[in-house]
């Protein structure tokens, strides 16, 4: 009954995206008819899903995306793996906060992209330079987001852990304000795999020898619009799943309140 | 299985006084002198209007804020800090959603030298006191606020304190649900006897429950009037001596109310 009743509830809310889907192929397919581009500037629908079809079957299009997501993938979680500690304590301790704060609001208006040149100076094109612009772009979204779940803890939440057997500020800590901020975490975890996405490309753009990135400025180098079509549909499509699937893992472990 | 039921500690408030520095520099008394003694295994029911100072008092009782004159005593103890106890019931449930039923009730059990097999059997012994045992590994999410309270309350039992501390905790729900566990706590608590210190603005719900009644006067908070309700339980809010009881406590409870409303600004006509 209620497996049934979810299978319906998903279904009605993709066919809005199904709706959003099919809108875009026939608005690109009307363009195409009326305004007879080049191949080069706008192939029709139909060339850039043989395109499509072509780059996975000689297997340029998986191993792109899978070197992209890899990049974003360490990335983000060596990222989660410094700002999801630094923002519990910066949330628990007013001192820690009042002395980092400064850094994070003078770091976190520089884009992720101006990153770019300084990480290929330091860095070359290597792998090391990438991360690092991935590193940077997802550190903010994770870092904001754990201080603001820690502060928003229930304080009654915190006087029951203290009545129920947290006697030291530490066990108080782990047994309540970790597991309590964890459903602001997994947002600012999801938010940041975005930006990540968004950087890593980017950063593939303009220094890269694989990935998607790489794909889509390749495709512009050879005149391929169907290749870059090809890498664009790429990035969007994998960048809504993962989003889909951190929504269903926020709303699996997330619980509300 | 349970340890033999002991009646809990005797509680020994002595002119106790909170006040808070207000924005202009001065200092604003929110409550007291109060002196209450509650003797092992009572239970006390406090009545007051909203914003009379009796969340302070438990507060203060709880551990959660420090007195600024004055004294509580746990079993000739000093109170100084929260502790498990003089557990709490608190009014918006305060359980953890991200633990299921059960180990909401296992938590306070985490302190004490206990096995994982016992935390269990003990947490299971309450969660069947409050009729839960089939609910025990169910989210937080999935029970109603009845069922929350309940939870709460068998997480407060399980710990075996020396005073049970309730904040309102019937205070959220609807009536019908109220009744229900006013009963079920009374029947525990006669079970398991405790010192209960229990906040309410419910006049019927102080009659239904107290051993003694105590009534708070407005802001700063102080015993205005005190009341030994001896009538066996369970017992029947309308009878003819509840009901003059009832009319006794309102008296006073009406002037209080007029000055609630003079200090906010209003006339009580």
């Amino acid at each position: 009954m209620r497996q049934a009743a979810g299978i319906a509830g998903g279904a009605r809310r993709a066919l809005p995206f199904l709706f959003a889907a099919v809108s875009i192929v026939v608005a690109w397919q009307l363009v195409v008819w009326i305004t007879k581009p080049e191949p080069s500037i706008l192939p029709p629908p139909g060339a850039v899903v043989a395109s499509f079809g072509h780059l996975i079957a000689n297997g340029e299009l998986p191993r792109d995306a899978a070197i992209s997501l890899a990049r974003v993938f360490s990335a983000w979680l060596l990222s989660a793996a410094v700002a999801v500690p630094l923002g519990l304590l910066m949330g628990s301790s007013r001192a820690l906060e009042r002395i980092v704060n400064p850094f994070v609001e003078l770091l976190r208006p520089i884009s992720p992209l101006a990153w770019i040149p300084m990480a290929i100076l330091w860095f070359g094109i290597g792998e090391a330079g990438k991360i690092f612009v991935v590193l940077i772009g997802a550190f903010f979204p994770i870092l904001l987001n754990t201080i603001a779940g820690v502060k928003g803890v229930d304080p009654v939440l915190l006087h029951a852990g203290e009545v129920f057997g947290c006697d030291t500020r530490l066990s108080l800590f782990r047994r309540v304000v970790v597991p309590a901020s964890m459903p602001a975490v997994i947002v600012g975890l999801r938010i940041a795999f975005g930006t990540g996405w968004a950087a890593i490309i980017a950063a593939e753009l303009v220094a890269a020898q694989s990935g998607l990135g790489f794909l889509i400025a390749n495709g512009m180098d050879v005149l391929r619009a169907d290749k870059v079509l090809v890498g664009m549909i790429a990035i969007g499509v994998l960048g809504f799943l993962f989003d889909t699937l951190f929504r269903f893992l926020q709303g699996r472990f997330g619980y509300a309140s | 299985m349970q340890p033999a039921p002991d009646t809990g500690k005797p509680l020994c408030i002595a002119r106790l006084t909170k006040s808070y520095e207000s924005r202009s520099g001065g200092t604003l008394a929110a409550l007291g002198p109060v002196s209450i003694d509650v003797e092992a295994g009572e239970f006390v029911v406090i009545v007051g209007p909203s914003g009379c100072g009796k969340t302070t008092l438990l507060h203060l009782l709880a551990g959660f804020l420090a007195p600024s004159e004055g004294a509580i005593l746990v079993g000739g103890e000093p109170v100084s800090s929260p502790s498990i106890d003089r557990a709490v019931v608190f009014q918006s449930y305060a359980l953890f959603p991200w633990l299921s039923v059960i180990e909401n009730v296992e938590f306070g059990l985490m302190r004490k030298k206990l096995t994982g097999e016992r935390r269990r059997e003990i947490a299971e012994f309450h969660l069947r006191l409050v009729g839960l045992q089939d609910f025990a590994n169910k989210h937080i999410d999935e029970l109603s606020g009845g069922m929350k309270q309940r939870v709460a309350i068998a997480r407060a039992f399980a710990v075996e304190p020396s005073i049970l501390l309730m904040d309102e905790p019937f205070g959220a729900l609807d009536a019908l649900t109220r009744r229900l566990l006013q009963r079920e706590l009374l029947r525990i608590w006669q079970e398991q006897r405790r010192t209960v210190v229990f906040i309410t603005h419910s006049v019927t719900e102080a009659l239904f429950l107290a051993d003694r009644i105590l009534l708070m006067s407005c802001r700063p908070g102080q015993i205005k009037g005190e009341w030994r309700v001896t009538e066996q339980r369970p017992r029947d809010v309308t009878s003819s001596a509840s009901v003059a009881l009832e009319r006794e406590i309102y008296a006073l409870l009406d002037e209080e109310l007029a000055k609630t409303f003079g200090q906010e600004g209003l006339r009580a006509t």
